[in-house]
């Protein structure tokens, strides 16, 4: 008759433990359903303005191609690889050597846009590093 | 050179010679699902730094901004992936969405006025650069204490709530508020930075130092609450140079004037003090730090702004090696990048050595 009584207790106490399981199952599925509305962390993006890219050459041949240095270490080494290239393999190509002025390799230098503006057809800067 | 020469002579396509302008759009001003989703998408749109961010419902956000007296709605400033006005165009932001960050990076409240003043200055966290910069933080002042902000032992480490979450905060706010990190567009750091998750936030330890806060350097009164930026390198320890070797009697200045004459001064140098290398310091005679800065300095090599000539080199074999020493790159500027700051604990002999260069010290009081 005890062994009986032990019985029922422990089906009572599974019954239970099975029942507070379900229940809080159950609540975490509601809460793992439930919406939550959060705020937009972004700020606010510019308009992008386009710019249309600068009309290209029909031929290389008796042109000037300024070759820009922004002072920007190494890129000076880039553009007389350049240059020598030009030389060999573009003789007709006339190629000009500047390194920027200004206060900083990202700074204007208007006098040197003056004079691509008359004297260049084309521009090769070089951001060298 | 065979495709700079095609690009020279191939007509513009169509979309080339387009003009105009493209609005871009930032999204609805709020989200709604379950939390497992918004923390998906957030990590998807990468709104976050790869880390559990917590989600910023609107009542928390609104405590969030119980922490300053400025409207939501104001503009508090622009931002970009470098110095703002620059290459990328400055995104915009108001008092609200820094508050929105500010929430993610797990901030409190009063920790707002501080996150304001540094989102003020449009200074970013994360720079595009190929350098993988990474942004730091000096904090001088009564905030220091009023926020826990730690001074003391591991003073710049991920040991206190403050200094944690708000230099994560920092990051994030470049995230989605400068549009900064996106690898390949807005970040091009070579092999990246780990300190970028949380930065370096230095609250000085104004008490046990032997000099003037740096605040007070910068011409702000002693005990002003006010926030330094800096950007550069980062920081590691000392003991890493070769220069730094253990002797029976160290002498501390000209020892890190040699780690200082290895590394350079390109990005700046800073030498993060514990407050007993400080001490060694001045005892050593150094009564300012404005006087040990001005042992620190390299005579200069270069005149200052001095452009090279704008003369071709011939040409030749060799010739690129051959620049000479006087043609001083513009973008390199002076010396005067030197940093001393004063932080950590008592314990030991301990010191930290980088590059950082100041950039502004702004008031953080003006945000409350």
């Amino acid at each position: 008759m005890k062994w009986h009584k032990s019985a029922v207790l422990i089906a009572l106490l599974c019954l239970g433990l099975f029942c507070t399981y379900s229940a809080l199952d159950g609540r975490a599925a509601a809460a793992a359903e439930e919406k939550v509305t959060v705020l937009n962390p972004l700020g606010t993006p510019p308009p992008i303005t386009l710019k249309q890219m600068a009309p290209r050459l029909d031929t290389l041949e008796g042109k000037t191609i300024y070759l820009v240095d922004d002072g920007f270490i190494g890129g000076d080494n880039l553009l007389y690889e350049i240059q020598d290239w030009f030389k060999a393999n573009h003789p007709g190509t006339t190629t000009v050597f500047k390194r920027k002025g200004g206060g900083g390799f990202d700074a204007e230098d208007p006098e040197l846009w003056a004079e691509m503006k008359e004297k260049a057809d084309g521009i090769i800067i070089a951001l060298g590093h | 050179m065979r495709e700079i020469v095609e690009k020279f002579t191939r007509p513009l396509t169509a979309e080339e010679k387009r003009t105009g302008e493209i609005e871009q759009s930032r999204g609805p001003d709020t989200f709604t699902d379950t939390a497992e989703n918004l923390h998906r998408m957030f990590l998807e749109k990468r709104y976050t730094d790869f880390l559990p961010i917590v989600l910023p419902t609107p009542e928390r956000v609104e405590d969030m901004l119980k922490g300053t007296s400025h409207e939501p709605d104001e503009i508090v400033g622009k931002m970009s992936p470098t110095q703002t006005g620059t290459y990328f165009k400055d995104w915009t932001y108001t008092v609200r969405d820094v508050a929105v960050n500010a929430v993610m990076a797990g901030c409190k409240p009063e920790y707002f006025p501080l996150l304001l003043a540094v989102a003020s200055t449009g200074k970013e966290a994360i720079s595009v650069s190929d350098n993988s910069f990474v942004g730091a933080l000096v904090i001088n002042g009564a905030i220091r204490d009023e926020i826990g902000l730690n001074s003391k032992v591991g003073a710049m480490g991920p040991y206190a709530h403050a200094n944690t979450t708000i230099g994560r905060a920092w990051s994030l706010m470049s995230i989605n508020l400068g549009n900064c990190g996106k690898v390949g567009t807005t970040y091009m750091g070579v092999v990246g930075n780990p300190m970028n998750l949380i930065n370096i936030v230095i609250a000085e330890n104004e008490e046990e130092s032997p000099w003037a806060p740096f605040s007070v350097r910068k011409g702000f009164r002693k005990g002003e609450n006010i926030v330094s930026l800096f950007e550069g390198w980062g920081v590691l320890s000392a003991a890493n140079w070769k220069a730094a070797s253990w002797g029976k009697e160290m002498d501390y200045p000209k020892i890190i004037k040699d780690i200082f004459d290895q590394q350079g001064f390109l990005f700046g140098a800073c030498a993060i003090l514990s407050p007993p290398i400080a001490q060694f310091i001045r005892n050593a005679g150094y009564d300012t730090v404005e006087e040990f800065e001005k042992y620190l300095e390299p005579a200069p090599q270069f005149p200052m702004g001095k452009m090279a000539p704008p003369e071709a080199k011939p040409v030749g074999e060799g010739r690129a090696k051959a620049a000479p020493k006087a043609e001083m790159p513009p973008m390199m500027g002076g010396f005067s990048n030197t940093a001393i700051i004063v932080t950590g604990g008592t314990n030991n002999n301990y010191y930290s050595i980088g590059g950082l260069r100041y950039g502004r010290s702004v008031k953080i009081d003006d945000w409350r």
